[in-house]
């Protein structure tokens, strides 16, 4: 009985332990969000972020997603936009120049895994909840999250900026990691 | 006054299309060459987008104010030298041509500076052209010299428009003027006085 329980232990063990721990590879990788000017959807990305992985779909209780973007680094493609975002109204990457993402936890949504964390914008800390869609191949693995923030929640776009029926309120925010074991 | 068009006069139709359409162009056209004087970026965009809108509106009147010609007929032409009814013709003419290219022009040139084109914050129109940083200056510039051979040309035709009715007595401005009555006789039948 004592032998059973032992050999039970270990077999949980590896379940129990940390998640695995990825590198990102960031030339795979695209960290961007979209929002919506006068009616018209646009995307921008983040060339500069680093993200620390560790995930294990069975071990949900030790994935951790924690995640650091240079806002500095957003382009849009539009030159208007693209002189904007880094100023006062908006990011003000002079004072706020780095955005964090760290996951609080993990729970599951019918067969929809949910990563709830805190994202740290502009000075300002809120939750944010991810939808996490994870593939591993072999030692490999790519990882897809999705959410959607308000950005008046994090005071991006204030003043003249504030107006929702020019700037969208909600801004979506999209990753796409390819991932290497560590 | 009928919303037709008849032998003597403009329908009421056709004159709210000429007399919107003037003030529409000639309004936005001044707004636009103002657009600096925005006191914000945000100022800007707003107008920008005013500017858009009414100028897509234009559009959409002189398409359909072409359709109502089409069909609509015209009155007759009033007495004149030869040289000066083909002139009136050739006037007409390239402002009908400048009225359609002149928000065709201003669509083009959003096109190719990428932004969206939102009619009063309501729907959304396609870009005509794909985005292209090295056609903004010259799209501009079509647009905005458009305008200034559009007021050239309106020269010609309200300068013309005042000599009939000031040193010619006849109706040519009267009947398509908002409540215009004809002066009776002179040239009701289209017969030299």
């Amino acid at each position: 009985m004592k032998r059973l329980a032992i050999l039970l232990f270990s077999l949980a063990l590896p379940c129990a332990a940390a998640a695995a721990d990825y590198t990102v590879r960031p030339e795979l990788s695209r960290l961007g969000f979209t929002g919506t000017y006068q009616g018209a959807a646009f995307n921008g990305s983040f060339g500069q972020w680093t993200a620390a992985i560790s995930y294990d779909p069975a071990s949900l209780a030790n994935s951790k997603f924690d995640v650091n973007v240079t806002l500095a680094s957003a382009k849009t493609g539009d030159h208007d936009q693209d002189s904007a975002l880094p100023g006062v109204d908006f990011f003000n990457v002079a004072k706020f120049p780095t955005a964090h993402f760290v996951t609080t936890g993990f729970h599951q949504d019918g067969a929809q895994v949910i990563a709830d964390g805190q994202l740290t914008l502009h000075g300002v800390t809120r939750p944010l909840s991810l939808t996490v869609l994870f593939k591993s191949q072999g030692g490999a693995a790519t990882l897809d999250v999705a959410g959607v923030l308000k950005r008046l929640d994090f005071g991006v776009g204030t003043g003249d900026y504030a107006d929702t029926s020019v700037i969208g309120a909600d801004v979506k925010v999209i990753a796409h990691l390819q991932l290497a074991p560590k | 006054m009928s919303l037709r068009s008849n032998d003597r006069q403009w329908g009421s139709v056709a004159k709210f299309f000429h007399w919107t359409i003037a003030l529409a162009i000639l309004g936005n056209g001044i707004f636009g060459l103002l657009m600096d004087l925005a006191h914000s970026p945000m100022q800007k965009i707003n107008w920008l987008a005013l500017h858009k809108s009414i100028g897509l509106t234009v559009l959409a009147l002189v398409l359909l104010r072409v359709l109502w010609r089409w069909g609509d007929g015209h009155p007759r032409e009033e007495p004149a030298p030869r040289w000066q009814q083909l002139g009136a013709r050739a006037v007409h003419g390239v402002m009908y041509v400048l009225i359609v290219a002149l928000p065709l022009s201003g669509w083009w040139f959003n096109s190719v500076t990428g932004k969206p084109l939102q009619w009063f914050k309501l729907f959304n129109l396609p870009a005509l052209v794909a985005k292209n940083d090295d056609m903004r200056g010259f799209s501009h510039a079509v647009h905005e010299y458009l305008f200034w051979l559009l007021i050239l040309v309106l020269v010609a035709h309200v300068g013309a428009a005042l000599k009939h009715h000031v040193f010619d007595n006849d109706n040519v401005l009267r009947r398509m003027l908002p409540f215009g009555r004809l002066r009776n006789g002179s040239t009701s039948t289209g017969d030299s006085p």
